[in-house]
């Protein structure tokens, strides 16, 4: 799966401590989807598209 | 060089320390065939060096944004074991030796090293339903598995070697400490993985 979290994260001038924490996970975690290493469970994808104010389809895409 | 790797330098020397003084002072002690007592006691200096080891592997796990309040948690409740462990290990091979115990007495003892390794498959499972942060949970369910599987292939081979008397005879409760093995083995594959 791709996403645009770190592009997202890059708008808001957020680091990946800063999304950690409002997401309350780990760096470690950011750090996993952001380079696509982990796929977030569906619980935690809808409180990324909420943080950002999106769909979870306009974060998360089909693909390598 | 890196934060992260200068943060870990630490872990690797308190473990070292800790290690070597434990298997040093065993060994040591066996060498000189002290008696039970002064074995025991000549091995406690080095176990408290499990408190600054533990310290630096927070402080490393902080470091590298892999630090969360279950882990801090299963830090503390495996520092608590290993000290019982040490402790009530010495109580009964001394007291088995000392009161010569034999029927309920002697079974009392004989049981007492493994209640705070049960202690901490307990705290292993409550570290899993803990974890608050899915991606660390995954890593350290992985590290697990990974544990699991070396210690069914070590007891499968270990078992027909013995049961073809080409190996002596292994205690169960060798188990644990190859397990242990497995989930720092696993752990580093992670690491290696995330690289």
């Amino acid at each position: 799966m791709r996403n645009r979290l770190k592009v997202l994260r890059a708008e808001r001038g957020w680091s990946q401590q800063d999304l950690a924490e409002r997401l309350e996970v780990s760096r470690q975690s950011v750090n996993a989807i952001e380079t696509g290493r982990y796929d977030p469970s569906l619980p935690l994808a809808f409180r990324i598209a909420d943080l950002f104010g999106m769909a979870i389809e306009d974060i998360f895409q089909r693909g390598e | 060089m890196d934060a992260e790797t200068v943060s870990r330098r630490p872990v690797w020397l308190w473990g070292a320390a800790f290690f070597v003084g434990m298997f040093g002072t065993g060994f040591a002690a066996r060498w000189l065939d002290l008696p039970s007592v002064p074995s025991m006691l000549v091995m406690i200096p080095p176990m408290l060096l499990l408190i600054p080891f533990v310290r630096a592997t927070e402080r490393a796990q902080a470091a590298c944004g892999a630090f969360s309040p279950a882990t801090r948690r299963y830090n503390r409740r495996g520092m608590a074991w290993s000290f019982a462990y040490v402790l009530l290990l010495g109580v009964a091979v001394i007291g088995a030796k000392s009161l010569h115990a034999q029927g309920p007495l002697l079974w009392l003892l004989a049981v007492l090293p493994a209640l705070p390794i049960l202690y901490l498959i307990w705290a292993m499972a409550r570290y899993l339903v803990e974890e608050q942060d899915e991606y660390l949970r995954m890593k350290v369910v992985n590290a697990a598995l990974s544990a699991t599987g070396l210690l069914l292939a070590v007891a499968t081979v270990w078992g027909f070697l013995e049961t073809f008397a080409l190996v002596p005879h292994v205690p169960g409760w060798a188990a644990v400490p190859v397990w242990a093995i497995g989930l720092a083995l696993g752990t580093f594959v992670n690491r290696w993985v995330e690289k």
